[in-house]
């Protein structure tokens, strides 16, 4: 009694820690959200106190963190206790449609205010002909260049290319970009007049529905025969990272980079460096990179409110976007402040740096007059990966533009094919979990029929008191979930329109979904690289774990315990650090392992390139990452080997090949068999290395199973019951697998120690 | 262990009574033709700690040795570099006549039971007797017939298919004898193999170890540090000390004349008495004085060192000791601290002098009754029993 009413007091304190926030806060007037700082967070605290003075009304401000924004919004919004007003980017906008966090502006941004931005902002918030925020500052790529490498700023391709087979220096690019990325390729696409996104396939799904594949036909194919002519006279390095692109600029070993404004912050005084509008393709047009908008949304409930609409208005005045220019350095959609600075302004009063500062605004602002509006859609994965992987092709000259072009159609096509039908009878459904159940309920009663099972029951009644609390964490942690994700598969369609589709899935996953059984992406393929895989990584780390584990078992060896230290690194470094320095090996240009290959005199590889290279770095990563588990796993059972046997064995005749293969390694079954089987599983699912590593490269041909699965739920529309359905039979297979592996081993080797 | 005492027994074996031939430091003489096992010179350091340090052994035909010794002595090491197991720093050793100083323990056609037994745990009983012929490439038909025979022999018929872990004890010492006795090797090696036993099952083992000797006439390198089982076993012992060779002969000869006073201690139970003195020389006769002890000293035995007034010790063995009765000649008289009765016959334990050690003197059961502690008791024994030692070397007097 007394610990219930404990324990009804403390969930009441805890109820009211939480509640009572909610309940007694004082009327907070208009609610501001956004995810500014530093400049750009004072400007827009400055422009809210203008308005509070001037209309007499309270405004909260709330700095919400970029990365959790989105979801904070989400949380909050519904429930009536976020914001009335917010800012963001506006590509976000399908997103918020979705899940209705926006309104329309309404008077927010009245016809009359048109003009007063610049017109691709506008065009940028204004969906399905309403107008979904007040433009307040646009972010776009634009030309860096180094004026001691380039004296005169570079106005078009050829100018760069010019400089092409460092002549401007040793290992100096005259370009450097992300080449490989569709984000910075279209700025070359949309130069020759191509488009990445397209309407959406279809119109259902509203906001959610995913934008169709524009990157078809002459001028995506011209924009690639572009991008690789650039690589291959090397006028750009190959597969520059964004990191790389910054490195490659900083040291001097980039004559000039595209990028964004947030590069000139960490740019600082490295170097000294100008900023032009990205250069044109003469004979074809200005290279056009996308734009984001950053505006001002309003909230359903904040949409109805005067004030909060008032607010939103003033923020896009020309006062505003001045001081959104001056202190927070943001290239401002309102003209007036552009107009001024064409006036000459007061330039003659600036301090130098001040001066750097405008004409770095006004070179962004030159550049995002030609810019593309990024779409709103939420879902645009299934364009961008399939366009990366066309990219990536074309650029590595494994394949024409076309047929590039064309496969990445087909995947999308592939991707956004019609889900399975609904179920139009439940029946196999309900027969194979009817069996299951049935198979279940079999196993039970023959337990329970068991003779002396109910004095087993009677007898351990305590220890289930014991268990219990493991039991329920067990099945709150893992039993739910698992049986919450299988019953997922079971549905088709994104999370908000999902459809019953019983085994459809399945059915759709094992005949390929219609297409030839080992044909490219099908299941049995990616099953067929999932079990290789496996094999051969296991066999690495059981074989290299052996020798090194025999090795450091040997007195004999000096300085073992460094050794020993040595060779356990590897395990101790988180996995995805490890991958991805690997990954940073394996670079064709600027990795380790290539500019070895050089030093001997042999040729550099392109890793990526083909399946068996890509594979092989990724098992090196894999086994690397691996062996150190095994080595300790054979380090443990040696010392349980007694010497004597071994002595015995060489006594007996045998030579040393022969105590090991007929003594120690059969000593050795029965630990190794378990850490065989571990192994197994965690390289059947060892989706860091692949997806860090090659990342499925190339063509998605190393993708294993896992990294397929990830791919159906997040980076081809969503489809989370279809990556359910992956998880499930992997799962499936993985048990089926350990139970194969255990009857290997034998129930009498597992006695013998 | 002082210098001096390993020149004394290097003196010792080298002149010693057996039949083997003499050899010293110098020269490495042949092995004659009847060894089966043969050791020259052999030395042995682990680091800079010497183990072995120039040790002879030879073990002639169907004999069976003992290497008895207290522990870090080196036997086990010696029987290691016999089997090949550890390889001589210096010497060379001789397998049925073959040079086998660096060959593996493989092309040595050695057998060995181990103290652990060592059996493979992996293996049934059928298949650790099999292992070592498989390896030599037996045939099957010759394998099963020799494993019969060695199960017969040792009653291990209904133990062949079970695994190690699924027998006792001395069932897998029996499975390790087994292995052995197989292969029909060279030599059999034992090291320690009671050692894991409860007492009653090492003597059942004891007995059934030389009976299969005897049966099958194998020659045999046993290694213990249990004197019983050493005095039971061997036809021929070799006393181990300090990485030397301290004594060597049959066992009921080394008991009987010890040359040195490790030997005398070592062998033996309860342990010999030792009491410091000096030789007197009254009217003809020369007796031992010292420790609360005079007795007459058989002067036919140490015809040559028995001069007047030199220091030595006087060893008695307790079981040489016994009750004076009646006008029996007294060599000394103990007080007794406590006695202890075992029936057949008792020691009583207790102080010839204030000052001097314990003394143990052996009675016959029916006087343990009489003789109670703190009571002072006459003791009496033959003077052909008392040994004498150097004071200095610790050699025995010859």
């Amino acid at each position: 009694m007394k610990h219930l009413r404990a324990l009804v007091t403390l969930i009441a304190v805890v109820a009211m820690t939480v509640l009572l926030p909610g309940c007694g806060e004082p009327p907070r007037g208009i609610v501001l959200w956004h995810p500014y700082r530093g400049g750009e967070e004072a400007a827009l605290k400055k422009g809210v106190l203008r308005f509070e003075a001037e209309r007499g009304l309270k405004v909260t401000v709330l700095a919400v963190p970029y990365e959790a924004y989105l979801a904070k919004l989400e949380a909050a919004i519904p429930r009536g206790n976020g914001p009335d007003v917010f800012i963001g980017p506006h590509n976000r906008l399908g997103e918020y449609l979705l899940h209705r966090l926006v309104a329309p502006v309404g008077d927010a941004f009245p016809d009359a205010d048109a003009p007063r931005y610049e017109p691709v902002t506008v065009a940028a918030i204004t969906y399905e002909g309403e107008r979904w925020a007040v433009p307040l500052a646009s972010k776009c790529g634009a030309l860096y260049y180094n004026p001691r490498l380039l004296p005169e700023a570079p106005r078009t391709l050829d100018d760069l290319a010019a400089k092409r087979d460092f002549a401007l220096g040793p290992g100096i690019w005259p370009l450097a970009y992300e080449s490989h990325t569709a984000y910075w390729h279209s700025a070359l696409l949309h130069a020759y007049g191509g488009e990445l996104f397209g309407a959406p396939a279809s119109t259902e799904g509203g906001a959610g529905a995913p934008p169709g594949f524009a990157m078809t036909g002459e001028a995506a194919e011209r924009s690639l025969d572009k991008a690789r002519e650039l690589v291959a006279t090397r006028v750009v390095p190959d597969e520059a990272s964004g990191d790389l692109v910054k490195t490659l600029f900083t040291t001097g070993k980039a004559a000039s980079v595209i990028s964004g404004p947030w590069l000139a912050g960490d740019l600082e005084d490295k170097v000294p460096y100008e900023v032009v509008p990205l250069p044109s393709i003469p004979g074809v047009g200005a290279m056009r990179p996308f734009l984001t908008v950053d505006g001002v949304f309003m909230t359903p409930e904040g949409a109805k409110s005067e004030g909060a609409r008032a607010l939103a208005r003033s923020l896009g005045d020309a006062a505003s976007a001045a001081e959104r220019a001056e202190i927070g350095k943001q290239v401002v959609a309102t003209r007036s402040y552009w107009s001024a600075q064409d006036g000459g302004g007061d330039a003659a009063a600036l301090s130098p740096e001040a001066k750097r500062q405008r004409a770095l605004l006004v070179a962004f602002h030159e550049a995002s007059a030609d810019a593309i509006p990024m779409p709103v859609s939420p879902a645009m994965n299934p364009v961008w990966v399939p366009a990366e992987q066309a990219i990536r092709k074309v650029l590595r000259g494994d394949a024409s533009p076309r047929d590039a072009l064309a496969e990445a159609k087909a995947r999308y096509d592939d991707v956004m094919r019609t889900p399975p039908r609904e179920a139009v009878s439940p029946a196999p459904l309900v027969v194979v979990v009817g069996l299951a159940l049935l198979a279940a309920a079999f196993a039970v009663v023959r337990r329970v029929r068991a003779p002396g099972f109910r004095r087993e029951l009677a007898a351990s009644k305590p220890a289930y008191k014991y268990v219990l609390h493991a039991a329920i964490t067990i099945l709150v942690l893992v039993v739910l979930p698992l049986v919450a994700g299988a019953a997922m598969s079971f549905f088709a369609g994104t999370r908000e329109e999902a459809r019953f589709v019983g085994l459809g899935n399945y059915v759709e996953i094992l005949t390929a979904r219609g297409k030839p059984l080992l044909s490219h992406g099908s299941f049995y393929l990616t099953l067929l690289v999932t079990v290789a895989w496996t094999v051969v990584n296991v066999a690495l780390h059981v074989s290299i774990g052996l020798v090194l584990g025999i090795a450091l078992a040997r007195p004999v060896l000096r300085l073992r315990a460094i050794y020993r230290v040595l060779l356990i690194i590897p395990w101790a470094v988180p996995s995805y650090v490890t991958a991805l320095a690997w990954k940073g090996m394996f670079h064709r240009q600027f990795g380790a392992i290539n500019a070895i290959l050089v030093a001997l005199g042999a040729e550099p590889i392109s890793w990526f390139a083909k399946f068996s290279t890509a594979f092989a770095a990724n098992v090196s990563t894999n086994v690397w990452l691996g062996f150190p588990f095994m080595m300790v796993v054979v380090m443990g059972a040696l010392t349980s080997i007694s010497k004597d046997v071994l002595e015995a064995a060489e006594v007996d005749g045998a030579t040393r090949w022969q105590a090991f293969r007929l003594v120690t390694l059969p000593l050795l079954r029965p630990t190794l068999l378990p850490a065989v089987v571990l192994g197994s599983v965690w390289t059947f699912n060892m989706f860091n290395v692949v997806f860090l590593v090659s990342g499925g490269e190339p063509d998605g041909t190393t993708d294993i199973l896992v990294s397929e699965a990830y791919r159906w739920a997040f980076a081809r529309n969503a489809q989370l019951g279809y990556a359910a359905a992956y998880a499930v039979i992997i799962f499936g297979l993985l048990a089926l697998m350990s139970k194969v592996l255990g009857r290997i081993g034998g129930g009498d080797a597992k006695e013998a120690i | 262990m002082s210098e001096a005492i390993h020149a004394a027994s290097r003196t010792a074996t080298n002149d010693g009574t057996s039949a083997s031939v003499e050899s010293s430091d110098t020269s490495l003489p042949e092995v004659p033709r009847a060894m089966r096992c043969a050791a020259r010179g052999i030395k042995k350091a682990f680091g800079a700690t010497p183990i072995l340090r120039g040790v002879d052994l030879e073990i002639p035909e169907g004999t069976f040795a003992v290497l008895v010794g207290p522990s870090g002595c080196g036997k086990s090491t010696l029987l290691r570099l016999v089997a090949g197991l550890e390889e001589a720093d210096e010497g060379a050793i001789t397998l049925a006549d073959r040079d086998v100083t660096h060959l593996p323990p493989r092309d040595r056609d050695v057998a060995m039971v181990f103290q652990s037994y060592a059996l493979y745990p992996h293996l049934t009983v059928r298949d650790n007797l099999a292992f070592g012929l498989k390896l030599r490439g037996t045939s099957t038909a010759e394998i099963d017939e020799r494993i019969e025979e060695a199960s017969a022999m040792l009653g291990l018929a209904k133990l062949l298919d079970r695994l190690p872990k699924q027998l006792s004890g001395g069932q897998r010492q029996r499975v390790a004898m087994g292995r052995a006795i197989v292969r029909r090797p060279t030599i059999f090696l034992f090291d320690e193999p009671l050692s894991n036993l409860d007492a009653a099952l090492r003597a059942e083992v004891r007995v059934e170890i030389r009976r299969l000797h005897d049966r099958l006439g194998a020659t045999t390198l046993y290694v213990t540090h249990d004197q019983v089982e050493a005095m039971t076993l061997a036809d021929s012992l070799w006393v181990l000390n300090g990485g030397l060779v301290e004594q060597k002969g049959p066992p009921l000869e080394i008991y009987e004349r010890p040359r040195t006073k490790f030997v005398a201690t070592f062998l033996g139970s309860p342990q010999m008495n030792l009491l410091s003195g000096r030789l007197v020389k009254e009217g003809g006769l020369v007796f031992a004085e010292g420790g609360g002890v005079r007795s007459r000293v058989d002067d036919e035995r140490f015809r040559s060192e028995l001069d007047d007034g030199r220091e030595v010790t006087i060893g008695v063995r307790p079981h040489d000791m016994f009750l004076a009765k009646g006008d029996a000649p007294k060599i000394a008289e103990l007080k007794v601290e406590i006695v202890e009765a075992l029936g057949s016959e008792a020691f009583a334990h207790g102080w010839l002098t204030s000052s001097g050690p314990t003394v143990i003197a052996r009675l016959d059961a029916a006087d343990a009754r009489t003789v109670k502690p703190g009571s002072v008791i006459p003791l009496g024994a033959a003077p052909t029993s008392i040994h004498l030692f150097d004071a200095a070397t610790d050699r025995a007097l010859a």
